[in-house]
């Protein structure tokens, strides 16, 4: 099968299940509890759609599709770097001194990135949208990697009890690192044509699973909530377990 | 050059935790109420007294039998996974990431047989997916209606 049409396939696929959960989430009224995971699915809607709209109207090799990809993919890393805030924001730390700490921690980490994709601009500053844009997205996706893997850690200390959480935090792993090591097998390839093959189906794989992850957590939880909820009834087992015996 | 590689190694070992994560996290799901002894009893499944032994005694039995036993308890309970209480006679995308979890420890345990690294993990690990499973089977069966009456009562008044 051709590998574009496997690509476009996962690209449309996970369009159809971000615009189905954005959905999910209005209809059951859940934004404050699902607020972080709306604000990136709506997020990653919107650019994904942009894109399209532009590649449609102006083609892969104009100027103005170059613009808006570079734009868009500046403001996914952003949006993303907010939702991993958010997330530690969601965990319950008991203490109002540490999220103090991780607050000031999630502050510095943004600003060392900054400064150090300012290095790449300033020597290259005629290059914004390729150098500095770049750099700080490959930098950025990886501090939201680890920051998201202390947050998972932190979580198993405290033995929280936020199943759903934990989910939509394994979801967000799933996102950033695939697509950090396929750009650095292409970076340690020097863009070889396997590499940049196997690079962007990993990424829109990755995409697909942490949506597929996520839709598990936002769904399942609300399944959680109505068990609680319903009546106990005799169970088939119990009766065949007995006549078994 | 060595960053790259660094990072290259670093994520890509993130990833495949974050795989085993998520299994885990699917895992440690709570069910209203422990289906899982009805349906291995009405079974016959062997993977309640594996866990067991292996809790209590710290040591499975040989090696050939513990495999044929989680091999077999796997196959039934894929079969009522598919086929039980399911009206679309197919998984689940979480049920279908689960069988590829079981099947990739399944297949590390004879590496880690051989190396003798946390082979009693490994099993913990793969009981821990069959009784997952067990409940899932369990909870469904127990959600069949007969018209007004779960399948229970149905076949109370037989």
């Amino acid at each position: 099968m051709d590998n574009r049409i496997i690509s476009y396939v996962l690209q449309d696929a996970g369009i159809l299940i971000e615009a189905a959960l954005v959905l999910y989430v209005a209809w059951t009224r859940q934004w404050k509890k699902q607020g972080t995971a709306a604000f990136y699915l709506t997020c990653l809607l919107v650019a994904q759609l942009t894109r399209a709209c532009v590649l449609h109207a102006y083609g892969f090799a104009s100027l103005r599709y170059y613009y808006i990809y570079w734009s868009t993919d500046f403001l996914l890393v952003l949006s993303a770097y907010l939702a991993v805030c958010l997330l530690f924001r969601r965990v319950d730390l008991r203490q109002e001194k540490m999220w103090g700490l991780i607050r000031l921690l999630l502050v510095l980490v943004f600003i060392l990135v900054a400064a150090i994709s300012g290095v790449s601009l300033s020597l290259n500053r005629k290059h914004f949208f390729t150098y500095f844009i770049i750099a700080f997205n490959q930098n950025l996706y990886f501090a939201c990697l680890a920051l998201n893997t202390l947050l998972y850690v932190l979580l198993r200390y405290m033995d929280s009890t936020d199943n759903q959480l934990a989910l939509l935090v394994c979801g967000v792993g799933i996102q950033f690192a695939g697509p950090t090591a396929a750009l650095a097998l292409v970076h340690l390839t020097t863009g070889g044509g396997f590499a940049l093959w196997l690079g962007s189906l990993v990424m829109r794989l990755c995409t697909f699973g942490m949506l597929l992850v996520w839709a598990y957590a936002i769904i399942r939880a609300k399944d959680k909530a109505t068990q609680v909820t319903r009546r106990e009834i005799p169970g088939l087992a119990e009766v065949t377990a007995e006549l078994d015996v | 050059m060595i960053i790259a590689a660094l990072i290259l190694i670093v994520s890509t070992a993130l990833f495949f935790l974050y795989l085993q994560v998520t299994c885990q996290e699917i895992l440690r799901r709570e069910f209203d109420r422990e289906y899982f002894q009805c349906i291995a009893n009405a079974n016959r499944l062997e993977f309640p007294s594996l866990r067991k032994s292996l809790e209590e005694f710290g040591a499975p039995v040989d090696y050939p039998r513990l495999r044929m036993m989680l091999k077999c308890d796997f196959l039934t309970l894929t079969y009522l996974l598919k086929n039980v209480a399911n009206v679309n006679r197919r998984y689940s995308n979480e049920e279908r990431l689960l069988i590829l979890y079981f099947r990739w420890q399944f297949h590390s345990l004879a590496v880690r047989r051989l190396l003798r690294v946390g082979e009693n993990k490994a099993i913990l690990k793969l009981t821990s997916v069959l009784e997952y499973f067990a409940n899932v089977v369990g909870q469904r069966v127990n959600t069949v209606r007969f018209g007004n009456l779960t399948a229970a009562d149905y076949l109370h008044n037989l």
